[in-house]
Order: structure tokens, then C-alpha cells, then sequence
């Protein structure tokens, strides 16, 4: 295959029609939120740019974001979207192994210097010199050091990379980090989620390839068009929500009528994602369109804003099963027992005071 | 029982009536915020399109929160573009040492039942005046910034977005900033229940009519009492 074909023409060998390729761009430029009069710059772009070099590393991880990934909505676009983006390293898809492998990555590394994207799946445990994550013979903290030194940009797939997700959950024995804070000098975008939206995935992927530049990134470094509304803002079920009708227990009638989890726990009005407008599985349905609390993947430290189930997270140095609410109560418990304690002890030395001045 | 020999009009209007609309905004917001943390009340019969229950909750914190705010400003703008000496902070000095000195021990000494003669001051005592500036002033401004910046949330870019957001990456997460919110509410009932207490208690005391003087503005020096 050569190095530098253009997505049109890998649909082409690939006996894809035009038709469904033009399919393709449309969806691609409304699930980046772009205005129909950019569907030709997105056509142009997929017909006349050669793909981008991706260079895939996978860290310390669960490979979930690649699960989602290789499930982007259409099972004809799965395939397509391998082949578009010229996915040159990715140690967990590739047919060859060892060596030969390394051999491309170094290849890339050095034929595109400066021009290829590093997508990188998972985070690097930094304890004990990184050997927590061995890849192909050396630790995942120099791989990525030596491989995001030629990159032109960094995707960070999945809430692993973009916050730490459960490796790096208190009390994070490999001292696992995301990587952000060992590429300091490379413009990273956040992909979080675990997984993030296939559809996101390669959304994120076709808007660097389209425009050359990369999405416009909010505070946390997540893209805009996937990442600037809580996933309850766009929740079917804000209408319960917003009537005061909860969901009390999982096997009440109101969660057969399909309430609002809010006092399940669900993280939905603090969590920023597209779950609920995207969904998952080619738009089949998401956690609560299951009925399933949202559990807030996509949000920095979510494993320690636990439990899953109640609205209000444990004060975890305080022990398990103390809430912000527990030690309230406590605290104006306290202050009403030392009130009182005060005013016993002024009562009674003013007793005094009278009985000694009375002598 | 000592005689009456003067009154003195400490707290002005103004004073008085940011007092009042605090104390009523601080309970308002605490009721409605816990109810938004975790709604109690039984669902509303019915569709759910033809209720508002639970946004009239938010609906009322968030109005309640910005008359809050409103008068936190205004007793701010008071403070420093009046010329009324009780109101203006001007003994509170916390940065110089000379504050921390003998005014300050002797008031945590009397507190302490360490010393027998009670200290007495026409506007706040330093211990009151650190107390106020910990709870009312920084804790005040603490739930506004995260309230606003939650605020925010609601309108992504919008104007309170653009002001306050910053709050959320300082925070690491929209969740951390709700939990620091709710955790931080509880110093409001703690100090409610101290200040009632102190209240109270330099009433029965000192016998300066502190309790009446935030609703008439006058406090009383009463004669010290001479054994009969």
C-alpha cells in the first residue's frame, strides 16, 4: 500500500461506492457539528489530502477504547475507518509483531517527523523507573517519551490517558499518571470516557485530518463539539428530573416508568460527554437509557467520587460510609454541645462571682 | 440591677437590614440546597411535563442566591465608602501582629473562663471580628465563586461560563466543585448556632443589649453593679 494515499482512494481499492463514501462525509462533518456549506471542504479533504500517519500506543490499559473504537456506528465504516486514518503502529491491532513492528513505528518516527498523530491508549506508571507497563522490551514512560518527541499532536484516547482512570484511583500503587504530564510540549486533546464514543473517536480523528488543525479544545483540553454539555443537559429523562420524579430503588415502579436516577447516583449533571445525544452501538441506547445511573467515565477521579449509587460521594480520609452530610451534622452537633457546655460553665462561675462578691 | 447610663447607636440601617436579609438568604439557601442535593419530598402526581417541582427549588437557591450576593456587595460597598466607623472593618488587622496582641488574648482568655472581668467593645470583639471574616467574608465568597461558576454549568459559554469557569479545571471536575460546595455549607448552620450562642450569651453578661441592638441599633452601658 503506498505511504501516502488519499481516503478516497482507499475506498476506491476497497470497492466502496462513491455514494456511500459521500454518505461517509456527510456523517462525518454533522457528527462534528459543522455546517452543511463545509461538506465539500470535508469531501475535498478526504479525496485530495493523503491520510495522516497514526502512530497507536497502548499504555497501561484495558484496550476498551479500541473495543469502542472498532465498533464506530456502521459496520462498513469499521473497516473503512482502519484503513483511513493509515494506522501504521498500533501494537494491539496489527497483524505483524516483535521487532517488525518496532521496526515501523521507528520508520514512521522518522519518515514523518513532525507530521504524524500519536494517539495513545492508557497511562504511564511512573514508580520504579515505569516498569509497572513494559512495551516491546522497553518501559511505556520512555516509549512515549521517544515517540511523542516527532509527533505534530497527541490524541489521548479514553479516561486514562486524558485523567488516570482507575490506575492512577487512590492509592495508586504503579504511580500512574495521565500523560499530560509527561508531554508537556505537544498540543494533547482529551478524548475522556471509559471508552469514549466511537463516533467521538473518530470524529476527533477526521476534524484533525479535515482541517489540518486540531478541534477547538475546552478548559479541560476535551474537544468542544463532543465535550461542552453535560451529558444531563441533553438527558431524555430532564423532564422527570425536572418534575421531582425519581427513581427511589431499582425494582420500584418508577424505574419501570423510567424516572430520572438523580438519587441513584447518577453523574450525568456533572459529567461532560455525549452519551446522551451520540449514544452508543450505532445509536442503540447508553447507561441510562438502560436504566443504569451514569457513573461520570468521562469526568477526572471518578473511581474515587464513590459509591456509584448515592448522590453524595464518602469523604474517603474519614473512612468508608462518611458522607459531607454525616460529618455537617456533626459539626453542628458539636457546636450546639459546646454551646450548651459553655453556658453551663458561664452559669455556674457567675454563681460564684455573685456568692464571693455577696461576702 | 446596674442603671441604664447610655446608649450608643452602633448599627446603622444599613447594618441592620444587610443583617436580616443575610440571615434569611443563609437559611433559604441551606433549606433549598440540601433539598437539591437530595430531594425527599414524594413525586408530584401526574405527567411529568405539567411539573416543576424540583426546578422550583433550584429556581428559588438560585434567586435566593443571587439576592445573596447582592447584599454581600452592597454591605461590602458600605463598608469601605461609608464613614460608619462600626461598619467599616477599620479595627480589624489581622496581618499586623499588634492585632493578635493583648485585645485579642484577653477576649480567647474570657472565652476560656481563664480571666474573670468580661471584655467589652461597642462594634464586634477581635474574636468576633476573626470569626465573621472566616465564616461570613471567606465562606461567603467561597459559595458564591463555586455557586456561580455551577451557575455557569448551566449555559456552557455564556456569560457566567466565561467568568466563573475557570473554577472547574482549579476544581478538577464539575463534581468536585458541587461536593466542595455542599461540604462548605455546613460551616453556615456550625456558625449560625456559635453566633446565636455568643449572642446570647454577652446579652446575659455584659447586659449591653446586644440581641435588641441588631434590630434597633442601640446598645446599652449599664452601671456596674455596687454590692448592697
Amino acid at each position: 500500500m503506498p505511504a501516502q494515499q488519499t481516503f478516497a482512494e482507499v475506498f476506491k481499492s476497497r470497492g466502496i461506492s462513491r455514494r456511500d463514501f459521500l454518505k461517509f462525509c456527510s456523517l462525518t462533518s454533522v457528527s462534528l457539528g459543522l455546517s452543511p456549506a463545509l461538506l465539500p471542504k470535508v469531501i475535498h479533504a478526504m479525496e485530495n489530502k493523503p491520510r495522516t500517519p497514526v502512530i497507536w500506543l497502548h499504555g497501561l490499559e484495558c484496550t476498551c477504547c479500541t473495543e469502542s473504537f472498532i465498533r464506530s456506528s456502521h459496520p462498513v465504516m469499521a473497516d473503512i475507518l482502519f484503513n483511513m486514518i493509515s494506522l501504521d503502529y498500533d501494537d494491539t491491532l496489527s497483524a505483524a509483531a516483535g521487532h517488525q513492528l518496532e521496526d515501523v513505528r521507528k520508520k514512521i518516527m522518522k519518515e514523518y517527523n513532525g507530521k504524524y498523530i500519536l494517539a495513545v491508549e492508557g497511562n504511564v506508571p511512573t514508580k520504579d523507573d515505569g516498569v509497572y507497563c513494559m512495551t516491546g522490551g522497553d518501559s511505556f514512560l520512555n516509549v512515549l517519551k521517544e515517540t511523542a518527541a516527532g509527533a505534530a499532536a497527541v490524541v489521548a484516547w479514553g479516561a486514562c490517558a486524558s485523567f488516570g482512570c482507575v490506575q492512577n484511583a487512590d492509592p495508586n500503587p504503579t504511580g500512574a499518571v495521565p500523560i499530560d504530564k509527561i508531554i508537556k510540549d505537544k498540543p494533547i486533546v482529551k478524548v475522556p470516557g471509559c471508552p469514549p464514543i466511537s463516533e467521538v473517536m473518530t470524529g476527533v480523528i477526521t476534524h484533525v485530518h479535515t482541517f489540518g488543525t486540531l478541534p477547538e479544545l475546552d478548559r479541560m483540553g476535551r474537544p468542544k463539539a463532543f465535550y461542552s454539555t453535560r451529558i444531563h443537559d441533553k438527558c431524555y429523562r430532564r423532564a422527570f428530573y425536572d418534575a421531582g420524579m425519581f427513581v427511589r430503588g431499582f425494582d420500584e415502579e418508577s424505574t419501570r416508568k423510567g424516572w430520572c436516577l438523580y438519587k441513584m447516583g447518577c453523574k450525568g449533571p456533572t459529567t461532560y460527554n455525549s452519551c446522551s445525544k451520540i449514544q452508543w452501538n450505532e445509536g442503540t441506547s447508553f447507561p441510562i437509557g438502560s436504566g443504569h445511573p451514569c457513573i461520570g467515565c468521562s469526568e477526572p477521579g471518578f473511581w474515587d467520587k464513590g459509591p456509584f449509587y448515592t448522590r453524595l460521594a464518602d469523604v474517603s480520609f474519614l473512612g468508608t460510609d462518611t458522607t459531607a452530610d454525616q460529618i455537617g451534622v456533626v459539626a453542628v452537633g458539636a457546636a450546639a454541645a459546646g454551646a450548651a457546655a459553655h453556658a453551663a460553665v458561664t452559669a455556674v462561675k457567675k454563681k460564684q462571682h455573685d456568692k464571693e462578691s455577696e461576702k | 440591677m446596674g442603671r441604664l447610663i447610655e446608649e450608643i447607636y452602633v448599627w446603622r440601617l444599613p447594618v441592620r437590614v444587610y443583617h436580616w436579609v443575610n440571615a434569611l438568604c443563609i437559611v433559604a439557601l441551606m433549606v433549598t440546597g440540601l433539598y437539591i442535593a437530595s430531594p425527599v419530598l414524594n413525586p408530584p402526581l401526574g405527567e411529568a411535563v405539567w411539573q416543576h417541582n424540583f426546578v422550583m427549588w433550584r429556581y428559588v437557591h438560585y434567586c435566593v442566591a443571587f439576592i445573596f450576593i447582592g447584599n454581600f456587595l452592597y454591605r461590602l460597598y458600605y463598608a469601605l465608602l461609608s464613614d460608619d466607623q462600626y461598619a467599616k472593618f477599620g479595627g480589624f488587622r489581622p496581618w499586623s501582629p499588634k492585632w493578635w496582641g493583648a485585645p485579642f488574648k484577653e477576649q480567647v482568655a474570657s472565652y476560656l473562663f481563664l480571666r474573670k472581668d468580661e471584655p467589652n467593645y461597642v462594634g464586634h470583639n477581635p474574636v468576633a471580628a476573626l470569626a465573621h471574616f472566616i465564616f461570613i467574608f471567606c465562606g461567603s465568597t467561597f459559595m458564591i465563586l463555586t455557586g456561580m461558576a455551577m451557575y455557569g454549568e448551566n449555559r456552557p459559554g455564556g456569560f457566567t461560563d466565561a467568568v466563573f469557569g475557570w473554577l472547574l479545571p482549579l476544581f478538577g471536575s464539575s463534581y468536585n466543585l458541587h461536593f466542595a460546595h455542599h461540604v462548605v455549607a455546613w460551616i453556615f448552620p456550625f456558625y449560625v448556632i456559635v453566633h446565636l450562642y455568643a449572642v446570647f450569651r454577652h446579652d446575659v453578661v455584659d447586659r449591653t443589649s446586644v440581641t435588641s441592638s441588631i434590630i434597633t441599633g442601640y446598645k446599652h452601658k449599664v452601671e456596674d453593679e455596687h454590692a448592697i
